[in-house]
């Protein structure tokens, strides 16, 4: 299966993928929100079977890991990428009072993960699990026999997020992965989701490196509280008082630029490359680069990758950069056998370098 | 930084922050409106909009700049974040 393939059936049609990068825990007793509250960035304005998405920051400001917060009754279950059940549980050690009544569990041994992206995702849950499932509002769980589904992603496409048993999970896979194939899907990997995520405007703590960056720096100060103290609010709260100097921003170009490479604008250097990854949908590179406050906006035309030879342009451009078949398919309506020209316009709509 | 690209950044901002300030009144955000990031997602995550506060912010988009969007998924795709609003703005005052 080549990245193209995996690509194809994230953008196009149903993809199965496991998700053995995302850490699976749960906090029960009757003070989980206050003890999750107390390590997390954002607030956490968000109800019972609802998740919402927040940051666990360290003490510089910089983001250890991104979370989804979703509390149930006396529960809170969270999905946390980029650090170990460990690194979160001291983590909770050294913040949380010890006096509050929650306790962390590791799901990880007895439960595994698995997901369903893609525009026509929700035509696979709905036969595997339920019709009801299409009703499931972005950002909502619901609990059914073998486990949890969570319609989450972070593609741009419809996203499901299966927590199953283990013992389950080979079986759900198979079962999955025939349903996915029958709408010309394919299982992918990781790599394909960071592009999709990549693409979309979504952050990853697999994209390029935080170092030195804040939310602030990296356009995610909307998961981040005003009113409250939580790891890395000190930090915060310098750099929004001193102001940034860079900001990420996302680009295009038609040649290879890698993360690293210095960018110059007609007259000096204005930053460099994060992120960068071929784009089978735009038909050429996309990325993020760490721009120059006085210049960290898109529709940009006149900035090259320096370090190329010859040099390679790159446009800035806005964020999400594809028009995602997502907003055009609706279950109502349409099936992955009945799409049509409605469904299918081109991902991206703009041009290269 | 050449005349062209100054002029180009001094007008986007100019709308940037006309729409930032649209934003926080429209979602009532008690956040000054540079704590608005440009590429923050408006709807799902990011600001947490939902369709009473989309409609509001079309109106305002109207009445401010004359940004008319009709109620077509290609229309909604012009306001999935403050970028793509802004994009809006300056591709109608190109065109005009």
């Amino acid at each position: 299966m080549s990245r193209e393939d995996e690509y194809r059936a994230i953008r196009h049609s149903a993809a199965l993928s496991r998700m053995d990068h995302v850490g699976l825990l749960r906090l029960m007793g009757d003070e989980v929100m206050e003890a999750v509250d107390a390590v997390c960035s954002g607030d956490l304005w968000v109800r019972d079977s609802r998740m919402l998405q927040t940051l666990i920051l360290d003490d510089r400001g910089q983001p250890l890991a991104d979370v989804y917060v979703c509390p149930d009754d006396d529960a809170c279950f969270l999905l946390v990428e980029g650090i170990t059940s460990e690194e979160l549980s001291a983590l909770l050690a050294r913040h949380v009072d010890p006096e509050l009544d929650a306790e962390l569990e590791d799901l990880r041994p007895d439960h595994e993960l698995l997901s369903v992206h893609g525009p026509y995702a929700w035509e696979v849950l709905s036969k595997w699990l339920t019709p009801d499932i299409i009703g499931l509002p972005y950002l909502s769980f619901y609990r059914f026999d073998r486990g949890i589904c969570f319609r989450a992603g972070k593609t741009g496409e419809y996203g499901y997020d299966l927590m199953l048993r283990s013992a389950d999970a080979e079986e759900v896979r198979g079962e999955l992965l025939e349903l996915v194939t029958s709408l010309d899907g394919a299982e992918v990997s990781l790599e394909a989701l960071d592009l999709c995520a990549l693409e979309n405007g979504f952050f990853s703590v697999r994209h390029g490196s935080v170092e030195g960056l804040t939310p602030m720096e990296l356009q995610l100060q909307w998961r981040v509280s005003t009113r409250k103290r939580f790891p890395g609010v000190a930090a915060m709260e310098q750099r929004r008082a001193r102001g940034i100097g860079r900001r990420l921003t996302h680009f295009v170009a038609r040649d290879e630029v890698k993360s690293g490479d210095v960018l110059r604008g007609p007259e000096a250097p204005v930053g460099e490359v994060m992120t960068a990854a071929f784009s089978p949908g735009v038909g050429g590179v996309v990325g993020t680069a760490l721009l120059d406050i006085s210049v960290a906006h898109p529709g940009i035309d006149e900035f090259f990758a320096s370090d190329r030879d010859p040099a390679s342009p790159i446009w800035t451009v806005s964020s999400p950069m594809l028009l995602n078949r997502s907003l055009l398919v609706d279950p109502r309506r349409h099936t992955y056998a009945t799409r049509d020209g409605e469904t299918d316009p081109p991902l991206w709509q703009g041009s290269l370098p | 930084m050449t005349t062209d690209l100054s002029d180009y950044v001094a007008s986007r901002e100019a709308i940037l922050d006309q729409v930032r300030r649209i934003l926080r009144d429209t979602m009532k955000l008690k956040i000054e409106p540079q704590a608005i990031d440009p590429d923050a997602p408006l709807f799902g995550t990011g600001l947490g909009m939902d369709s009473v506060d989309a409609v509001e912010l079309v109106i305002q988009l109207d009445t401010v700049f004359g940004l008319q969007l009709s109620g077509s998924p290609e229309a909604f795709l012009k306001i999935r974040s403050v970028n793509t609003i802004v994009d809006a703005i300056m591709e109608m005052t190109d065109e005009s």
